[in-house]
């Protein structure tokens, strides 16, 4: 253990002699398994009635954190469902009075002429941006490596009122200040987030961000008028952003870097359509089932069922109806949670190398934990984002 | 189960032994174990923690590889082990090993914890809202309910796309109408009424004093009387401000079934139905309520009841039997029009017509072109 050759912290030191060699981030997690977690999961949000959503959140970062291993070490998911939910209850004491604040001032400003109500509907977005930050801090405070904990610093509203101010920018120009405001968003995040002492940055430029997707702005026109051409535009972009992303986050000395190539996501957004269209029709042909049965124990023929819009009123239908419903929104779910989250997530890190993760070799704890009132805002807003 | 000493801080390939963070720097420190009374972490000799081993925890951790926490180290501190038969001695002695991981029982309480909520948010539902609803309706400021009603008249004329019809001779005799009615019901002058030129054929009471009209149902009614059964009925939900109660209540209960249901269906066709069938037993209620009101306005004109149910009755044709009433906003228009006709049969109608033929044919065409429609 003496002749170890961490880098210490502190004054600049000569690089390290021999440069280790850049380091690929591996996932060692078993698919089947990530499959029965969700599925299960999905079981228990049904008979919770959703309820179970935060402890099925905190099931997968546990099992993707855990399987994900930086330089033969794999980090680790401490946060709990419970936090969720609490942040949860608090998010929605603070946004009930709003939403009725909301009600009342939508009514006056109605009244008075249409566009008044503009104002609320900004406010709301920088509420959602608030909640984007704050939800990012609550994860990664709760990631540890090697003992050490990630935190962030910085102010969710100063964030927001950036982001916000930029997202003005952004519809003036017709989507062309995108990777700009990326890139600025995430200088902020990333100059406040930190992994014990050492202090993260974002060196992505929004030019090159620009520069591998201008293309994909030119052909945006044709991708919103053909649905055929959007899932490849938009898997292309994907790609493209999680690439410029990667390559720009710096812990200290240390440096990211992607290699994903454009066209590596295509395949997976493809199979989730396969597989939205067959659950669909799955749905469809169980509908036509139902309707047939129920007319069938009726007595009438399906003529005169629809013509009369008895259907429309009956119950045994109703009840098949909302089980075939429940059973297709709970088959989606674990579709979109194995193939965008996890294929996403090993996808995006197998094209991930670690360079000089000796920089990191001798980090001080720091920091402290953060609360989960963010996730709860993005749960209650409904706001995606990272 | 001494470690391998020459254990290098890139760790690429896994040293057996173990790996030890005491949780205030994330140096590697290769360590030897101990088990003894409790678990002695040593590197090179110099003893660096002691665990008791009651106090150890299981941390998440890649498969192949157990990690350890205590509750009496500092918490992020962690002992990672790869050693198979290492691990298997360690998980013998620590008893509390999972006791802080999720489990079995935690999930049992989440799902009845669930089920707790969910049952309380179906009474309150069921039970609360109503008398919130009830309670909270004359506390609501007419001011307010009046702007309410002209958001809402101006989306009704969107919705429907109608235009008011104003054929002079026409709106005298729906204004007639409507002020025979309204002086029999004891309503001031700030009832606001009027016809919309469209075929659906239906009438309706908005908040704040709105009475309107389709002229689909006039091409319907085949006398006065039975439009002022309906123009009775919709001052009978006035009466009683049933928009602004079933507007609370519709609101309280959309609320707190999104609530219920949270993410699991995007808040789309489930919250839908189960709404609708909760507010509909509702609204059944306030239906039956205003056709009293009809009834009672009707005879106090000396003019009957059941022509307003007949009206009904050609419009919407027999619907018992046709699936299950549950859903149904309004009662059965048979048994409304039994209803009426009982009631009616206490005293012949007596009264004057309230319309004049030559009256009811220019309501008839209020809406000019309206005519021929439906």
């Amino acid at each position: 253990m003496n002749d170890m050759s961490w880098t210490p912290l502190g004054p600049p030191q000569p690089p390290p002699q021999p440069v280790p060699p850049p380091m690929p981030v591996a996932f060692s997690g078993n698919r089947k398994e990530f499959f029965r977690l969700v599925a299960r999961g999905a079981g228990l949000e049904l008979v919770t009635l959703g309820f179970y959503r935060f402890w099925l959140t905190t099931d997968i970062r546990r099992h993707l954190w855990s399987n994900t291993q930086i330089d033969g070490d794999a980090p680790e998911y401490t946060g709990r469902g419970k936090e969720l939910l609490i942040g949860f209850l608090v998010a929605l004491a603070i946004l009930v009075p709003i939403y009725l604040g909301y009600f009342l001032i939508g009514i006056e400003a109605e009244h008075l002429k249409a566009f008044a109500s503009l104002p609320l509907v900004a406010f709301f977005y920088l509420f959602g941006q608030f909640a984007i930050y704050r939800a990012r801090r609550y994860r990664l405070t709760r990631t540890v490596w090697r003992g050490v904990r990630f935190w962030m610093s910085g102010s969710g509203w100063i964030y927001a009122l950036k982001a916000s101010l930029w997202g003005v920018l952004v519809v003036i120009t017709l989507g062309l200040a995108l990777p700009w405001r990326e890139a600025a968003l995430e200088r902020y995040k990333m100059r406040h987030s930190y992994y014990g002492d050492l202090q993260g940055s974002f060196e992505g430029r929004g030019w090159e961000f620009f520069k591998r997707g201008w293309w994909l702005w030119l052909l945006m026109p044709f991708a919103l008028y053909s649905t055929i051409f959007a899932p490849f535009a938009y898997a292309a972009f994907k790609a493209i952003e999680w690439r410029w992303w990667l390559s720009g986050i710096r812990f200290g000395e240390v440096r990211l870097e992607s290699t994903l190539r454009r066209s590596a996501l295509i395949g997976l957004y493809w199979k989730v359509i396969g597989w939205v269209v067959l659950l669909g029709m799955v749905f469809a042909a169980y509908l036509v089932l139902c309707t047939f049965l129920v007319a069938s124990m009726d007595g009438s023929s399906i003529a005169t069922f629809f013509k009369t819009e008895a259907f429309a009123k009956s119950i045994p239908l109703i009840v098949l109806l909302g089980i075939g419903y429940l059973a297709y929104a709970l088959a989606m779910n674990v579709v979109m949670r194995v193939y965008l989250m996890r294929d996403l997530w090993v996808r995006v890190l197998s094209s991930t190398i670690v360079h000089n993760i000796e920089a990191a070799a001798n980090v001080t704890a720091r920091g402290d934990l953060a609360n989960a009132l963010g996730e709860g805002f993005a749960d209650g807003l409904d706001v995606g984002g990272f | 189960m001494d470690s391998g000493t020459s254990e290098t801080n890139s760790a690429a390939t896994p040293a057996p032994g173990a790996v030890f963070f005491d949780g205030a720097s994330n140096r590697r420190r290769a360590v030897a174990l101990k088990l003894s009374d409790a678990l002695e972490i040593r590197e090179d000799g110099a003893l660096l923690a002691r665990w008791a081993f009651a106090d150890i925890r299981r941390a998440d951790s890649p498969f192949g590889l157990l990690r350890l926490s205590c509750l009496t180290a500092p918490s992020l501190a962690r002992l990672e082990i790869r050693d198979a038969q290492l691990t298997a001695e360690l998980v013998a002695r620590c008893d509390a090993l999972e006791a802080d991981l999720p489990n079995r029982r935690g999930v049992a309480a989440i799902v009845g914890w669930s089920l707790a909520a969910a049952v309380s948010i179906v009474l309150v539902v069921l039970f609360g809202v109503p008398l919130a609803a009830e309670r909270l309706t004359p506390l609501v400021p007419d001011s307010f309910e009046r702007r309410l009603g002209d958001v809402a008249e101006a989306q009704v004329k969107v919705l429907f796309n109608g235009k008011p019809c104003s054929n002079a001779a026409g709106q005298a005799a729906f204004e007639k109408l409507v002020g025979k009615l309204r002086e029999t019901a004891g309503f001031d002058n700030s009832v606001q009424s009027g016809v919309l030129a469209t075929a659906v054929p239906n009438a309706f009471a908005l908040p704040g004093g709105k009475v309107f009209l389709f002229d689909g149902l006039l091409a319907k009614a085949e006398n006065p009387d039975e439009i002022a059964g309906v123009l009775a009925h919709e001052l009978g939900h006035l009466r009683h401000r049933d928009s602004m109660r079933e507007l609370i209540h519709n609101g309280g209960t959309s609320f707190l079934i999104g609530l219920l249901f949270g993410d699991i269906t995007g808040s789309g066709a489930l919250i839908f139905a189960s709404r609708s069938l909760v507010t509909s037993s509702y609204s059944r209620d306030a239906e039956t309520n205003a056709d009293t009101f009809a009834i009672e306005t009707m005879h106090k004109l000396g003019r009957p009841a059941k022509p307003m149910g007949e009206l009904m009755f050609r419009v919407t044709g027999k619907e018992g039997g046709k699936g299950l009433s549950l859903v149904a906003s309004h009662p059965l228009t048979e048994d409304r029009l039994a209803r009426m006709d009982k009631a009616d049969a206490a005293g012949p109608a007596s009264g004057q017509p309230l319309l004049s033929p030559a009256e009811w044919q220019a309501l008839k065409s209020i809406c000019g072109s309206g005519k021929g429609k439906v």
